[in-house]
């Protein structure tokens, strides 16, 4: 892209109102957020100087510890169930006969309903009275119903419920994938007489581990997100089996209004979705891939 | 094997049981979601979730427009068709930039929107509430636009670039040569070019302002400014006995999303994927 | 030539920002002089009252009122997020008390002696008791604005009689129904556990049974072990035990109070009992009104604890909601002159009393007694009239972040995750 007229080339000034806004809401707040963690903040007046101590609370917040447990095995969990099952219902949807796609665009609704949708709907759903966990229930040996307020199904119907919600988006992801993969490759394994499952194991998951890195990312990256629907489900209860470190947050931030703590629980909310996904990408070596492949 | 050896073999047998059990797992809660909405109020509680209703019927749809659903339906478009406009004003603009400038402020901006990728809301939530309520915008529906628009900028900028890196960048010379101005260039050459772009970006923007909760759940407070994703949650919480209620207000909240999935299922799959910044 | 289209553009861009930002300051807020707006609570019946009254305000002077009303989960988020703000209202719902408290000490609540002192009948309209709870350094800061809500003791009639049980008067009494009721597969009582403050009502009623009101003055003046209190302990031991008994039934943590399904379980015949205040009644006049028609709802104040400090008389609740005056309200006087045109008004307090509950007000006896419910609100009014205290719900009445602790830590009780020394010690230093 060697430039012959270089004064003709935008500047500056055409980035800059998306650099100023994004600055301003996306970056700054960054700043703020570990000012803040320094701070005796009620969310009414001026923030007033505290030194360490949210972080001193925060070393002992038994509470805090607790979730950080819950948030780093919900986000195991789900990753764990996510991405076998994406992977395993986007490259059967990538196939072309017309049941598949009529099946998978079902498997798509999902992707159309809201966070507070897909939470109220299963809200209902496990409602122990009157709802269909009362019903089932006594069939699968849950005989009072009791899902949500039971301290480990809580949590593994949480892990179904981000499942459901999320289990479309990232098989749209494997499906576009499986469709890049070279055809001759199954044909060729084919000749060598390997199995569906062989070939499953030996092209088609190594053909999708760029794939995989990137959903993988992503759903680390979205664990956050997942606050939203543990929120309307359990609100962290029974107790605080469920009580996940944003929801931790978003409670004494915006419940007991003592935000300078809620910040000190925000910092390391980001430090430690950032150190994940650096992990993740410098275990795979997904930089060096990409990198090879914008060489091309 | 009586079929003949379809062109690509699969390990169909097992993902096949598979995708049935998921889609009675799909289906039977969109089911109980079209059913429920259409039951009369008592029946639900009397018969169960799951039972055949004896007579359907609408009225839990117009219950829901009673209590003021259009209401938030049309502060869910403001927000929506806000954040839509004020991202592709700044973002357009933006990518052209970084597609043609030759200058390392852009690129190190650039870099800062990658960084911005990673940065997750719910994070620095308390910081966007202060930033709002300094600026006055406390309970606003442009108190919900400005961070919503802020944290789609990012892959806006990403899909935005990369459909304009397609464009040759002789295109660019000839019009140079032709004594285009800068302005010239973007309103004949990048706009044009940039069209399916756009529309990913205002899908992507659109379904995130039209689905965002932590935002209004901490920006917004009164009934004036609640948008479809709160009403919801507060429709749950005031009339919960009512489910079909609250599952005709699910419907609804989601009809105009399943449009665009009828009449423009690529271009809604694409803006949904947009995340995964391919 | 090339700069000035593109400084355009980008003029135009800030002026997209700068319109957006002026429009967004012209919403309502107390700075505007165009009427008053009022916070509520979500209430159905109550703010038809409150309607109708403010409709009455508005024919007769030139004043406009708006109620805006909020669930009772966010509420409190919210006015204390928007007193710091322009959006802020001009009269505001609150609980009187220590969440009062909370505010007055940040100045945003207007004092409201010197009204009173000018409306004399207003001041002697009120029950003394009630009005107190407004009272804080000696100066009035709210004014009792809904019915006084004790939590009493509810049961289903029919389900009782059933079972051969008498309404029990001592707590050795309940604890016989519970095991007579769980031998005919009812659940004894109804608990929404899936919010800590039902829970609240089992353990603060105990305390006071086994202690009086002074255990919870020394936690409310934070003093050192107020939480070890020998009456505290025993009234999270008591509260465990009941679990145990199978008093709750197994499914408790999941049931909600907020979407009415406490509420029908008691009414169904599901269960036998259910702890609640008496504003509980509006949510069957809406959701279950055949239960009341057919005057099923039974009731009795807390049991009596054998061998407990506690007077008998006492109560535990709201003692009434309370309305104040945002001290930054650009029409102060407006705002106080509504209230003491309202708060005491025949019209106002006939609707109280046609909505279910019983006003904070003196000489009401007569009209109650031509209500709906009128074995009800008798009954109320005698049991706070004869109280010897009525003590304010313990979560009101600390921070908001000592609630949120003590709210987890029930919680966490009732589901047998914490013992109560723990408890004691994880509110060690939280007032």
């Amino acid at each position: 892209m060697s430039g012959n007229n270089p004064a003709g080339r935008p500047g500056f000034l055409w980035a800059a109102p998306a650099l100023l806004f994004f600055g301003l809401f996306g970056l700054a707040p960054i700043v703020v957020v570990a000012y803040l963690s320094l701070t005796d903040w009620n969310g009414l007046g001026d923030p007033l100087w505290a030194g360490t101590t949210n972080w001193e609370n925060l070393a002992s917040d038994r509470d805090a510890g607790n979730g950080l447990l819950i948030t780093l095995t919900l986000t195991v969990l789900c990753w764990a169930t996510q991405t076998p099952l994406a992977m395993m219902f986007g490259t059967w949807a990538a196939g072309h006969q017309k049941i598949r796609a009529v099946v998978s665009s079902i498997f798509f609704l999902p992707l159309l309903l809201s966070t507070a949708a897909i939470a109220l709907i299963w809200k209902a759903l496990l409602d122990p009275n009157f709802g269909v966990s009362a019903q089932v229930g006594p069939w699968v040996g849950i005989p009072d119903g009791n899902v949500l307020g039971d301290r480990t199904l809580a949590l593994y119907a949480i892990v179904f419920v981000l499942l459901w919600q999320f289990l479309p988006f990232h098989m749209l992801l494997y499906q576009a994938a499986a469709r890049q993969i070279p055809q001759d490759l199954y044909e060729a394994a084919e000749i060598d007489g390997a199995s569906p499952a062989q070939r499953f194991f030996r092209i088609t998951v190594p053909q999708l581990r760029h794939t995989i890195i990137a959903s993988s990312v992503l759903m680390i990256v979205g664990s956050m997100t997942y606050f939203e629907t543990v929120l309307m489900l359990t609100n962290g209860g029974p107790g605080v089996s469920t009580l996940i470190l944003p929801l931790h947050m978003y409670n004494q931030g915006f419940v007991a209004f003592d935000m300078g703590y809620a910040s000190a629980i925000a910092l390391l909310l980001v430090a430690i979705g950032t150190g994940l996904s650096l992990l993740v990408v410098r275990l795979s070596g997904y930089s060096k891939m990409t990198s090879q492949r914008e060489g091309v | 094997m009586a079929a003949p050896k379809s062109r690509r073999q699969r390990p169909a047998v097992g993902a096949g049981i598979g995708a049935f059990l998921w889609f009675l797992a799909v289906a039977v809660p969109l089911y109980y979601l079209l059913l429920t909405s259409l039951r009369g109020p008592g029946e639900y509680m009397a018969d169960g979730p799951l039972a055949l209703p004896g007579n359907l019927t609408f009225e839990n749809y117009l219950n829901v427009f009673e209590i003021g659903f259009h209401r938030y339906l049309l502060n869910s478009l403001i927000v929506a068709v806000g954040a839509i406009g004020l991202v592709l004003l700044v973002a357009v603009p933006a990518a052209f930039a970084i597609v043609r400038s030759n200058s390392r402020a852009v690129r190190v901006g650039f870099m800062l929107f990658l960084l911005g990728l990673a940065v997750p809301a719910q994070a620095v939530i308390i910081p966007i509430y202060l930033v709002i309520t300094r600026m006055h915008l406390y309970d606003t529906l442009i108190a919900i636009i400005l961070p919503t628009a802020a944290f789609t900028l990012p892959i806006s900028i990403v899909v935005l670039t990369s459909s304009l890196r397609d464009v040759p960048s002789s295109l660019y010379e000839a019009m140079a040569l032709d004594g285009a101005s800068n302005r010239q260039v973007f309103w004949h050459l990048v706009l044009p070019m940039s069209r399916p772009g756009v529309v990913t970006v205002m899908i992507f923007v659109g379904l995130n302002a039209w689905n965002n909760f932590i935002f209004p759940l901490v920006l917004t407070q009164s009934e004036d400014t609640r948008v479809l994703p709160l009403g919801l949650w507060a429709f749950q919480t005031q009339y919960g006995t009512d489910v079909p209620g609250l599952m005709a207000a699910v419907v609804l909240s989601t009809l105009p999303i399943f449009a665009l999935y009828l009449f423009g299922r690529r271009q809604l799959l694409s803006g949904l994927a947009a995340g995964a910044g391919k | 030539m090339n700069n000035t289209p593109r400084k355009r553009f980008l003029g135009g861009a800030g002026a997209f920002l700068a319109l957006g930002l002026v429009a967004a300051c012209g919403s309502s807020g107390p700075g505007d002089a165009d009427g008053i707006e009022v916070w509520t609570l979500e209430d159905a019946a109550f703010n038809v009252v409150l309607e109708e009254s403010i409709e009455t305000y508005e024919n007769a002077g030139d004043t406009s009122v708006e109620m805006v009303t909020y669930v009772n989960d966010s509420y409190k988020q919210r006015l204390q997020v928007a007193l710091g703000s322009p959006n802020a209202p001009d009269i505001f719902f609150n609980w009187g008390g220590g969440n009062l408290a909370e505010y007055t000490t940040e100045g945003q609540v207007h004092d409201l002696t010197d009204a009173l002192e000018d409306n004399p009948d207003v001041r002697d309209a009120f029950l003394p008791s009630v009005l107190d709870v407004a009272k804080i350094d000696d100066s009035y800061y709210g004014l009792p604005m809904l019915g006084v809500q004790p939590v009493v003791l509810f049961h289903n009639r029919p389900v009782l009689e059933e079972a051969g049980i008498e309404p029990p008067e001592t707590y050795d009494e309940l604890l016989d129904a519970i095991d007579v009721l769980q031998e005919d597969d009812t659940t004894p009582i109804v608990l929404p556990g899936a919010q800590g403050w039902t829970q609240l009502m089992w353990f603060s009623y105990l305390v006071d049974r086994l202690g009086g009101p002074e255990p919870f003055e020394a936690i409310v003046n934070g003093e050192d072990g107020a939480w070890h209190d020998p009456a505290v302990i025993g009234a999270m031991e008591m509260c465990q035990d009941l679990v145990d008994r199978g008093a709750f039934g197994t499914n408790f943590s999941s049931i909600d109070y907020d979407n009415g399904s406490a509420s029908a379980l008691l009414a169904t015949g599901e269960a036998g009992f259910f702890l609640m205040g008496t504003w509980n009644l509006a949510q069957h006049q809406d959701d279950n009104p055949e239960f009341l028609e057919n005057d099923e709802l039974g009731y009795t104040s807390f049991p009596v604890v054998a061998d407990g400090d506690g007077e008998p008389s006492a109560i535990v609740g709201n003692p009434s909601n309370f309305f104040s005056v945002n001290d930054a309200a650009s029409d102060k006087d407006e705002a106080v002159d509504f209230l003491m045109e309202t708060l005491t008004s025949d019209e106002y307090v006939h609707g109280l009393i046609d909505a279910g509950s019983v006003p904070p007000v003196e000489g009401v006896e007569d009209q109650l007694e031509d209500t709906e419910h009128a074995d009800f609100a008798i009954y109320t009014h005698e049991l706070v009239s004869e109280a010897s205290t009525f003590t304010q719900s313990w979560d009101q009445a600390i921070s908001p972040e000592a609630a949120e602790t003590m709210l987890t830590n029930l919680q966490l009780l009732f589901l047998g995750d914490v013992t109560p020394e723990e408890f004691a010690d994880n509110m060690d230093g939280r007032v």
